[in-house]
């Protein structure tokens, strides 16, 4: 790759060397380009040196220098243009930093106009070039091991295993906010104990159900399929009973060699003078404990030369859509589809993703994917002040995350619009948390879905669950809140905050204070509030909310004060006010819950080649009127999903 | 040889605290492995390290005097019945936990280093990477002599969602113990799971006979899939290969486990009493974890182990003590008194779980002496103050005699920018693995010798 892109830097060649590959239908236009990274236009560099350079000399270098690197932020020392312009999220952050007037600080020599002008159409242009020039790569997935979720639901589906012998394992370590990222992923000597022990206690689970004397009728077993007739028989019924399980266990049809060594246990039971049917359970337990079941394996194409990249298979393709929507195996008629080639037809791809959300294994979405991505999984270590909270007990924590699984379900289930999720006039709420709501007429324990006013409640923003794990244990945190709104809906996180935070002088601010007047003193401070002025505000329109989410009016002897001014000028009062300020940028939501859907569905963090894709999927989805199944389905169909990058051997 | 007596006495005192349903274990394959101690006159050394999050309250930490004419500070006063078993190391650091260039993260640096002494790579999750740590230095070296390499416990298993520090992967504040540069070693957190696997379970309570076919059954299951394994490297590339190592690893000390199995006789009729799940008080916890490494040792299960009092960045709220904020928000305390207060109790709380575990280490004889004799035990953090962040004079207790190796009741002041890595050095030589370098370290530290 990196030889490539000396060769190719030439724009003009490139251009040319395209079109010829285009012309002979040849597949390897997109990698034979490489990513645009450090593949600067020679106008922008040219635009770089007159025009951008001396205006930060001016304006920006005397505090964004190494030495001083205010706000965490070097603008100086990069080695040449092309680094520098390559830069892009850091361009990006310059863009906004000059657009809304937060940069420089007011104290320091303003830039004119058009000076200013000059440059953010000058930043403006080079972003839309460089993404222009970027092409899309299938990327590096790891192999990825079952998580724990996804353990559960495939021996589930698998064998029908009632209990769940996962929640014995360890937990999975999460990157990029989720628990499906291969590289991450691990498998110590303890967890491979722990599957084991499971795979033991599987088999025998299967076989007392299947072989005793209350056990199912034959065509209701998931193994024992095919009565053994005596001795004789025994090779063939084992490999009748064998080879179908395998082959789900597997997400392939196994190979000869496979099944052989896998019926070679039956024998070895036998020898040991066990039963036939003993035998199975030892053939399940090491089905259950090899790496083609453990990991998701998809193999990597023998290269000589040439393009590495392919199209994964239609097994890999099926297991890819399954584990995605399900968090589980094919089924049956998935398994079938990619065997027949299916999956390839646009038509039956989508029916089958309309079948499977329609399934309610779909609910694996709300529970694994949502409760990542809104973070709502965090419930179970939420741990407000007893003293302060005292209603916050098990049975409402459990009502919360209930409440917003039930409500993505429906979204889900009902293929609803996705800018649903931000303002919806609908919730489910039983008796305890519609009284916690302070709304009336709801009684029992069991869920009922409920009209709500949206200026107090509908959309997750409201929602206790999310309301509660962005709250510390005693007080609610605007900047939590806010930090949450711009990772999980906006796809626009701050910058950590620099090592050395200068600790807010606590002295000039009263600390009986609200705590909005305490958090203004962070944007009286230079380094603090080029950030603090984006959380800060998303956080103060949720301020009705206490920290498990009960609607208030007063902090303490404070009325609320629930406004907020964004750096760009917007302005909103109140929750209804913030979520329609949210809605007025349908496009970023969009774009930041598909990117939080295509690394959980790939299991691996984004790259700036993936950029095209997500611009594709935010425009169809939007054509598509915001159909939660136009996400899913543009998200099977692009194609990093669809394909998978080749790893040459000497790397 | 540690008679029946002895045995029943030290098991029963640990497990009573537990609550919750009690199981009868009569026949323990662990136990059995333990009775074939080396004779007393070698006694191998131990070494544990225990992890603390977010720093301390160093003013509240660090002795006046240095030398072994000290006052303990309210922070270790707890330790004082240990007194002499102890050292207070001081101006020990990590270099390689500061930003160097990556921004924010210090609490994902902290503990990714503390073990490792290596700069860990800035990634939420595409290329992790640390250094392997001391504690599996020593395991790789010792870990065929006990039926467990090594022991990861922690007291907060990790957060479920979100992110843990800008920009790092939650792997790197979970784990303190790294197996490799690229592989961490997940702590167990559930005290139950713990002793299942160090002392067996109550399912298997099987005959002799039974219990051969089994084993007999787990061996071919393993040879069936070290088989398909070897057959699945051939069809991977190069990262997926490195993934599947891990598999690789995994099985084989399985293997090496079934064989020690084999070389141990079974032994007879010892009850213990196992706590359903984690007990909710934060001391009977922290205490039953360390109790479960105390005994790990005395039995010889293990002579490594790593324990995370919590994970790196906790926000967990001590109401034991009556701290309602949770323990990272309030350690940014910004020079509040009742926010340092509540973190100084929050430092004695842990101080006093350690003691506890020092305590009981003393008591349990062991060859020719005690527990405490022939171990090392770290406790610290790889954050010295919570609200500045820095890594430089890091809090360090160094407990035990190694075998007669190290000299202990001093405050030993160091350099302020000494490698926290150099302890390390001269554990890792007591526990009989010399070793010429570890992350940042630039050689063994002076004045901890005993001879």
């Amino acid at each position: 790759m990196q030889h490539h892109q000396h060769i190719l830097r030439n724009k003009p060649f490139r251009l040319c060397l395209t079109a010829l590959l285009l012309v002979a239908g040849c597949e390897t236009v997109k990698d034979a380009e490489g990513p645009a990274g450090g593949d600067a236009i020679p106008e922008s560099v040219t635009a770089y040196n007159e025009l951008l350079q001396p205006f930060m000399n001016q304006y920006c270098y005397s505090c964004h220098n190494v030495d001083d690197m205010k706000g965490g932020v070097d603008l100086e020392s990069f080695e040449t243009p092309e680094i520098a312009l390559g830069n892009m999220a850091l361009w990006e952050r310059v863009e906004e930093m000059l657009r809304t007037g937060q940069m420089p600080p007011e104290r320091r020599p303003q830039p004119s106009a058009e000076e200013l002008e000059k440059v953010l159409a000058f930043i403006a242009s080079h972003q839309e070039a460089t993404r222009k020039a970027i092409k899309s790569e299938p990327g590096q997935i790891t192999m990825r091991r079952l998580n724990r979720a996804e353990y559960n639901n495939t021996v589930r589906d698998l064998l029908g295993v009632a209990f769940t012998p996962a929640d014995d394992f360890p937990p999975d370590d999460s990157g990029y906010g989720f628990d499906t990222i291969g590289s991450v992923l691990t498998l110590s000597p303890m967890l491979m104990e722990k599957y084991l022990t499971a795979a033991e206690r599987i088999a025998h689970d299967v076989y007392t159900r299947e072989t005793g004397t209350e056990s199912k009728e034959v065509s209701r077993r998931y193994v024992f399929t095919c009565e053994h007739e005596g001795k004789a028989h025994m090779a063939s019924c084992a490999q009748r009973v064998l080879a179908p399980v395998v082959r789900r266990a597997y997400r392939r049809t196994p190979t000869r060699e496979e099944m052989n060594a896998l019926l070679h246990f039956v024998q070895l039971a036998r020898d040991n003078e066990d039963t036939f049917e003993q035998g199975i359970e030892v053939a399940l337990q090491a089905m259950l404990v090899s790496p083609q079941f453990l990991y998701r394996v998809e193999e990597n194409p023998k290269l000589r030369f040439g393009n590495p990249d392919r199209r994964v298979n239609d097994f890999e393709l099926a297991s890819r859509i399954s584990y995605f929507l399900w968090s589980s195996m094919p089924d049956d008629a998935l398994l079938r589809a990619a065997e027949q080639g299916q999956l390839q037809n646009p038509r039956t791809l989508r029916l089958q993703i309309a079948r499977m959300l329609r399934d309610e294994k779909s609910i694996a979405m709300a529970e694994h994917f949502a409760g990542q991505w809104l973070e709502f999984r965090n419930m179970a270590v939420a741990d407000p002040d007893p003293k302060l909270f005292p209603t916050f007990d098990k049975p409402l924590r459990e009502a919360m995350e209930k409440e917003t699984i039930l409500f993505y379900e429906s979204i889900v289930r009902e293929d609803r619009s996705v800018l649903d999720f931000i303002d919806a006039d609908y919730t489910y709420l039983n008796a305890s948390l519609a009284n916690h709501y302070g709304i009336d007429g709801v009684t029992g324990e069991n869920f009922q879905r409920v009209t709500v006013d949206r200026a107090q409640r509908g959309g997750v923003l409201t929602q206790a669950s999310i309301l509660t794990v962005t709250s510390y244990p005693t007080r609610t945190s605007p900047v939590l809140r806010g930090v949450w709104i711009l990772h999980n809906i906006l796809a626009a996180p701050p910058p950590p905050p620099p090592p050395d935070v200068p600790a807010l002088e606590s002295a000039k601010v009263d600390q009986s204070a609200p705590m909005r007047a305490r958090l203004e003193e962070h944007r009286s401070n230079e380094s603090c509030a080029s950030c603090h002025a984006r959380i800060d505000p998303l956080g103060f329109g949720l301020e009705n909310f206490d920290a498990v989410g009960a609607w208030r009016t007063t902090d303490g002897d404070h009325p609320i004060d629930n406004s907020g001014t964004l750096p760009d000028g917007r302005s909103f009062t109140g929750v209804a006010e913030l979520k329609s300020t949210l809605l007025e940028r349908k496009d970023e939501f969009v774009r930041c819950l598909a990117e939080k859907m295509l690394v959980y569905g790939l299991g691996r963090g984004l790259e700036p080649f993936d950029e095209p894709v997500l611009d594709e999927i935010v425009a169809q989805v939007a054509r598509n009127d915001y159909r939660y199944s136009a996400l899913v389905y543009e998200i099977v169909r692009s194609l990093p999903f669809q394909k998978r990058r080749g790893e040459p051997e000497k790397s | 040889m540690i008679s029946f007596t002895q045995k029943r006495t030290l098991d029963r005192r640990t497990f009573l605290r537990g609550v919750g349903a009690a199981v009868a274990l009569p026949t323990l394959d662990a136990m059995a492995s333990a009775l074939p101690r080396p004779s007393a006159s070698v006694s191998p050394v131990r070494m544990a390290f225990v992890y603390i999050p977010n720093g301390v309250i160093i003013e509240d930490w660090t002795p006046a005097a240095d030398g072994t004419d000290f006052a303990l500070p309210h922070i270790l006063e707890p330790l004082g019945p240990s007194r002499d078993s102890i050292n207070i190391l001081t101006g020990l650091s990590h270099h390689n936990a500061q930003a160097l260039g990556d921004g924010g993260g210090d609490h994902a640096r902290a503990s990714a280093v503390f073990l490792t002494g290596v700069h860990p790579v800035k990634t939420d999750g595409a290329n992790i990477r640390a250094g392997i740590s001391v504690d599996q230095i020593a395991a790789q070296h010792l870990g065929h002599h006990t039926r467990f390499a090594s022991l990861e416990l922690t007291c907060e298993p990790g957060k479920l969602a979100g992110n843990c520090d800008s920009g790092y992967s939650c792997a790197y504040s979970n784990s303190i113990s790294w197996r490799s540069e690229t592989t961490p070693n997940p702590p167990e957190g559930n005290p139950r799971a713990v002793f299942e696997r160090l002392f067996g379970s109550a399912s298997e309570n099987l005959d002799p006979a039974t219990r051969a076919k089994r084993e007999k059954y787990r061996g071919s299951i393993l040879d069936f899939v070290l088989e398909d394994t070897k057959k699945l490297q051939n069809t991977l590339g190069p990262t997926d290969r490195r993934k599947l190592d891990e598999y690789l690893y995994a099985v084989r000390m399985i293997e090496r486990r079934i064989e020690s199995n084999e070389k141990f006789a079974a032994s007879e009729g010892v009850e213990l009493e196992v706590p359903e799940s984690a007990p909710k008080d934060y001391a009977e916890y922290a205490r039953l974890m360390f109790d479960l490494q105390a005994l790990a040792f005395q039995t010889d299960q293990t002579r490594i182990a790593t324990f995370m009092m919590a994970m790196e960045g906790s926000n967990r709220a001590y109401r034991e003590v009556g701290v309602d904020g949770g323990h990272h928000g309030i350690s940014h305390h910004q020079g509040d008194e009742a926010k340092i207060a509540d973190i100084r109790k929050i430092n004695r709380y842990h101080m006093e779980q350690f003691a506890y575990f020092i305590e009981r280490l003393k008591k349990t004889e062991d060859g020719d002496g005690s527990l405490l004799d022939h171990s090392l035990v770290v406790y610290g953090s790889g954050i010295s103050d919570g609200n500045r962040h820095n890594h430089n004079n890091l809090p360090v207790i160094l407990a035990g005699g190694a075998c007669g190796n190290v000299k202990s009741g001093r405050h030993i002041k160091y350099e302020d920018e000494t490698p926290m890595a150099n302890l390390y050095l001269n554990m890792l030589e007591h526990a009989g693995v010399p070793t010429q370098a570890l992350g940042d370290s630039t050689g063994k530290l002076n004045y901890l010798s005993a001879v």
